[in-house]
């Protein structure tokens, strides 16, 4: 029993989880690439949809590892070692699962309609929109995402064996200047992986719509992750009451921020009633040639009600942040909700047709959400054999962070 | 050990008592004692100390705040109270269209009912506390004992009161606190 708790006996396990990683994206990557391709690109989606989840929830990991290191969150470091098992998996998701469509240049000109586009909107942003920089801007993501994760990583890594107190410090200002670089680096990865799907439109809100679905996402892993490590691994008898609690009120804040940022992007674009503004929300409303309410309308109607106001009132109640069981259960809605906004915000396009309007919306229900969610598991388990086989690397906990013992006996 | 003909114990006639107060010395002895107080049965009473000890509040059995219930109250009566504000401004008083929205619906006033929402429910936190801590209070019976200064220097005080069931006379409270280690017996006047 005691055996099977070791990091040794768990991080052993790495090649396993690879093996199914590489299964799952190698069945991805066949119908990614051996199929041919339609108008919206849909079995080409399915490997963007994964990467972009899992680098959704890696920056989000990323984000909140330099925020506790600049608060020097007493309750973090415990659980601030497993996020930096995760770090290194960001630039090789995005480099596996984004790198490949962009390379490939019909996939290319049909999974981002604007590199084949020659209309005046596609003209006048093409400073920002033009093949080379859209191919160096997403060399440049996997290097700054690369490049902080293995900061952030070897400092704390060598706080293991040195006891230096210092790289602490260190840390701090690598933090410091790690976040406003990081949040532009999303901001820009987020306007061109999945807002510029859709060239036509534009939110200024964009890059913190996903920078919170990043955070919520975060931290429904890490709640889940931890739990698993505190029942069957390392963390057993580590995490507490106190440590659940911390995670449950930063879930019900980013649960809340998520809202108004979602809201808020909705609101502005409906006051202002601008066609070509509104026609990204109308897509994702009604049927364009009937009028009625699509099925995209009830995909909608969860977000609102199953994304935000369901996990919102759990949350609210003290018991359901420190029982184990009803946050791990709320983590895992915020982690299905976080599925559906993607597919919502990533999938749904126009489609020529011979119609009075001239186009039709792909449907939700269609076989490749299977393939989507193929690409999840299998950029899921490829991020944790990531996890397993860095946490070889050092302490399964910073045993010489200065607030280890902090950390260890936090209380409420 | 029952000494008290020494000390200032006994009421006077026609005094009222606050309670008993006693010290302790360190932190292991005032949350021991304070888990023996707790396990007799005692609910009015409580712990002065210099500094948050972690975990007093289960030491103490002391139950969650009530005031998160005073502001989820406060943040529906909030809600409802800017629906009916939009509504009965926009859609039944003085029905107007504004932009092409409707007279009324729940997205277009969203900032105001969840504006009102938060302000009611921040209210609530407020006055709540301001009721549950009985609160404005000038003056506490614990400010005319001489050793409740040191409470916020390096002594650790616990005060039995005599609204308590089990207080009975001061005698007994004194006995009881004597048992757990106190020292610094002493009657606290109203």
């Amino acid at each position: 029993m005691s055996d099977s708790r070791s990091p040794s006996a768990w991080s052993a396990r790495w090649p396993l989880f690879a093996a199914i990683a590489a299964v799952c994206i190698g069945t991805v990557y066949g119908f990614a690439f051996f199929t041919p391709l339609t108008e919206d690109a849909r079995n080409q989606m399915s490997l963007l949809y994964g990467a972009m989840f899992w680098a959704s929830a890696l920056i989000g990991i990323l984000m909140l590892t330099m925020i506790t290191r600049l608060f020097d969150a007493g309750w973090a470091p415990i659980i601030r070692r497993s996020w930096e098992f995760l770090l290194p998996a960001l630039p090789i998701v995005i480099l596996l699962g984004v790198a490949p469509l962009a390379l490939n240049p019909s996939i290319r000109h049909a999974v981002w309609e604007w590199t084949s586009a020659t209309d005046h909107a596609i003209h006048a942003k093409s400073w920002f929109l033009n093949e080379p920089f859209f191919l160096g801007r997403i060399g440049f993501y996997v290097i700054v995402f690369g490049g902080l994760g293995w900061a952030l990583r070897h400092w704390s890594f060598r706080q293991d064996s040195d006891r230096t107190a210092g790289h602490t410090h260190t840390l701090h200002a690598i933090s410091a200047a790690g976040v406003p670089v990081a949040a532009l680096t999303l901001t820009f990865l987020a306007f061109d992986c999945l807002m510029a799907l859709s060239y036509h439109w534009f939110s200024t809100m964009y890059g913190v719509w996903f920078f919170t679905l990043s955070i919520r996402l975060a931290l429904s892993v890490t709640v889940i992750l931890t739990h698993l490590l505190s029942t069957r691994g390392w963390l057993g008898g580590m995490l507490n009451q106190a440590h659940r609690h911390v995670l449950g009120c930063l879930m019900l804040a980013f649960t809340v921020f998520w809202a108004y940022i979602s809201f808020s992007q909705y609101f502005i674009i409906y006051n202002a009633n601008i066609p070509e503004e509104t026609f990204w929300y109308n897509i994702r409303e009604i049927d364009a040639v009937t009028g009625e309410k699509s099925q995209w309308w009830w995909v909608s109607m969860f977000m609102v009600f199953g994304f935000f106001l369901l996990p919102f009132i759990l949350l609210l109640f003290y018991r359901t942040k420190i029982v184990a069981s009803r946050i791990v259960a709320v983590a895992s809605l915020i982690f299905f909700g976080g599925l559906v906004d993607l597919w919502w915000n990533a999938i749904p396009r126009k489609i020529h047709d011979h119609s009075e309007v001239g186009f039709h919306v792909n449907d939700f229900l269609v076989p490749q959400l299977g393939l989507d969610l193929l690409s999840v598991v299998g950029f899921g388990a490829l991020v944790f054999a990531i996890f397993l086989r860095t946490a070889r690397n050092a302490e399964c906990i910073p045993i010489h962070d200065p607030r280890i013992s902090e950390s260890l006996e936090y209380h409420e | 050990m029952n000494d008290h003909s020494s000390q200032d114990t006994q009421p006077r006639r026609e005094e009222r008592v606050f309670g008993v107060a006693c010290s302790f010395r360190s932190v292991a002895e005032i949350f021991h004692a304070a888990e023996r107080i707790r396990d007799a049965g005692w609910k009015k009473w409580d712990v002065y100390t210099p500094f948050p000890i972690h975990g007093m509040d289960a030491a103490m059995g002391l139950p969650r705040s009530p005031i998160p219930r005073v502001t989820l109250l406060g943040g529906i009566t909030g809600f409802v109270t800017g629906c009916l504000l939009t509504w009965y401004t926009n859609s039944f008083d003085y029905p107007l269209i504004v932009g092409a929205k409707p007279y009324w619906s729940v997205i277009y006033p969203f900032p105001v009912l969840y504006e009102c929402t938060i302000l009611f429910a921040a209210f609530g936190t407020f006055f709540g506390q301001f009721i549950f801590n009985r609160l404005p209070r000038h003056h506490h019976p614990l400010f005319d004992v001489p050793q409740f200064v040191r409470v916020s220097d390096d002594a650790f005080m616990v005060v039995l009161e005599v609204s308590d069931p089990r207080f009975g006379n001061p005698d007994k409270a004194y006995d009881f606190l004597a048992s757990l280690g106190g020292q610094d017996i002493t009657l606290v006047r109203d």
